[in-house]
């Protein structure tokens, strides 16, 4: 079970001059609790929130006040790997290159071997990847969907008890998508993993046992997708231009 | 004879457990350790007596020289002039490199100089590995030079790798490509404390259709110094390109200064550059999937030198 208890997150503001006078709420105490083995997709506009709180529980950002508790332990003050170790692992909405490092390497680290055939197993379990990708480096030469399927794989390698995936689909072709949604949540069934997806695809809001909408930082809706749609169908809860200053600044939080 | 110090140094610079197989030349503080030649490989001293001249007879296949350079006696500085004919149609590997075992207070050094005439149709890989160990005060100093006259049709991968321990080095690469033929030069330098090197490469794509490609991969720990020049210059219509990044991991200092020059209207030059810190991105990713911080930074590091 993974509880956020109150948890917020603050940055510096970009529009004061001096960064340490104001500071901007990205996370708004938020309280939720994640059963294990459930499918979550958190959605919302740009720049309300979603992968600032993704990045929270992973210990990408560091809680401004709060808690997170995980099967019972505290995990707020935590590093990274350590909540690796525990069973919580990222996918990057946008995945880091690497010069002189391949897909091989990366999966090894992840699966703890470099053993050929449990290599093999994983990518066949994955799916998205097939077996020639092994030795592609994992540099700026590869294409958008190819690093995020790589990125999948090596989030799924690590047998997570928690999987957060950060908008897995973006640049992801039509015809993988299905496979990819059907993938986490073969995982979430055959693993029991506790399956959270930021997402703004219709494929995933679909596949979600719960749905998180997030405003302003806050959680402004959880529940099913039937309940939701009044709410996703309300343009007016975009709050791009309030949160991002429009096209002239256009910093996001997310 | 070959002591336990002799052994560590060439594992280190040329992978080698004991004396090896093939055509090989070793040479220790400046005189003749140890030489075998092939039917295919003749490796004789030249002339003067200050290096070896190598012949690889034409269409020798799947043979290779080792050619390491022990120096372990203090104050000595070994220069070297070696000359290699790759004949045509050969496809050939050449292991180089020098080990310094720095005992004393006194400096050692080793200038290795190579000339490589590369026939037509010739493929050669060399692979050159510099390091310097030992508990000695004394400076460590390195100081190769590479020349490659490459005829057409031919290939050659220059793989240069200094990783630790040397304290100076002035390394200096000159290249003439022909026709068709096609150059790859990857040099991997890490440097620690006080140490510094420089790199100046002057290469000149002298052919129609010829290529090459320079990579340059600096890591600087402490307060080391490390400064990498390349003038690429376009004689022919041809393809280059000049790929040189560093990272710099405490104080270093790094100047990357890549000059790409077409003298032929078809050329076509590129080159990329950067220098900076490890990227957070990576050091996240790889702290995702459990590695601590200092892991993390190891395997970055490993893989970008790899």
């Amino acid at each position: 079970m993974l509880q956020l208890q109150n948890v917020t997150f603050k940055a510096p503001d970009s529009k004061t001059k001096d960064k340490t006078l104001s500071q901007k709420t990205i996370v708004d105490d938020v309280s939720f609790t994640f059963e294990p083995g459930g499918f979550y997709t958190i959605t919302g506009p740009n720049g309300s929130g979603k992968t600032s709180l993704a990045k929270l529980i992973m210990g990408i950002n560091e809680l401004s006040s709060g808690k997170i508790m995980f099967n019972g332990k505290d995990i707020s003050a935590l590093p990274i790997n350590e909540r690796s170790n525990a069973g919580v692992v990222y996918g990057f909405q946008h995945p880091a290159r690497f010069k002189g490092t391949n897909f091989r390497d990366l999966l090894s680290i992840s699966a703890g071997t470099d053993d050929e055939d449990t290599l093999a197993r994983i990518i066949a379990r994955v799916g998205v990847c097939s077996m020639d990708f092994l030795d592609k480096p994992v540099d700026g030469k590869l294409s958008g969907g190819e690093i995020k399927k790589i990125e999948l794989a090596t989030v799924i390698a690590r047998n997570p008890k928690v999987a957060i995936y950060d908008e897995p689909d973006t640049g992801i072709d039509l015809w993988t998508i299905g496979p990819m949604v059907d993938l986490l949540k073969r995982e979430q069934k055959e693993n029991n993993t506790t399956t959270i997806v930021v997402s703004h695809n219709k494929a995933f809001l679909e596949t979600a046992d719960t749905l998180l909408l997030i405003l302003n930082g806050k959680i402004a809706y959880s529940g099913n997708l039937k309940g939701a749609i009044p709410m996703l169908e309300d343009l007016s809860v975009c709050t791009f231009s309030k949160s991002c200053q429009g096209e002239n600044d256009d910093r996001c939080y997310r | 004879m070959i002591d336990a110090t002799d052994k560590k140094i060439l594992k280190e610079v040329a992978d080698l457990e004991g004396l090896p197989k093939g055509a090989y030349n070793i040479r220790k503080n400046g005189k003749l350790l140890g030489r075998e030649v092939s039917a295919n490989i003749k490796i004789e001293t030249n002339e003067k007596g200050d290096g070896i001249f190598i012949d690889i007879k034409p269409d020798t296949k799947n043979e290779s020289v080792h050619i390491p350079v022990i120096l372990s006696q203090a104050g000595l500085h070994d220069t070297v002039y070696n000359t290699f004919i790759i004949g045509e149609g050969a496809d050939v590997t050449i292991i180089a490199g020098c080990g310094i075992h720095c005992g004393g207070k006194e400096s050692e050094g080793h200038s290795g100089i190579h000339e490589f005439q590369i026939k037509a149709g010739a493929k050669v890989k060399y692979v050159e590995k510099h390091i310097a160990i030992g508990e000695g005060s004394g400076r460590r100093i390195l100081n190769p030079t590479t020349k490659i006259f490459m005829e057409e049709n031919a290939q050659a991968e220059m793989v240069l790798t200094q990783l630790g321990g040397v304290d100076e080095a002035k390394r200096y690469n000159e290249a003439e490509i022909g026709a068709r033929s096609v150059l790859l030069i990857t040099e991997r330098v890490m440097t620690e404390g006080s140490q510094m090197t420089e790199s100046k490469n002057e290469i000149s794509l002298t052919g129609n259709g010829s290529k090459s490609n320079i990579v340059s991969r600096s890591v600087l720990k402490g307060d080391s110094k490390q400064d990498f020049y390349v003038n690429l210059t376009a004689r022919a219509k041809c393809y280059g390109h000049i790929e040189c990044d560093a990272i710099i991991m405490d104080n270093g200092n790094n100047q990357t200064i890549p000059a790409l020059r077409a003298l032929h209207p078809d050329a076509e030059l590129t080159h990329e550059a950067s220098i900076g810190k490890i990227a957070n991105d990576q050091l996240m990713k790889l702290m995702s999937l459990g590695l601590t911080y200092d892991e993390a930074v190891n395997r970055i590091i490993q893989g970008f030198l790899n």
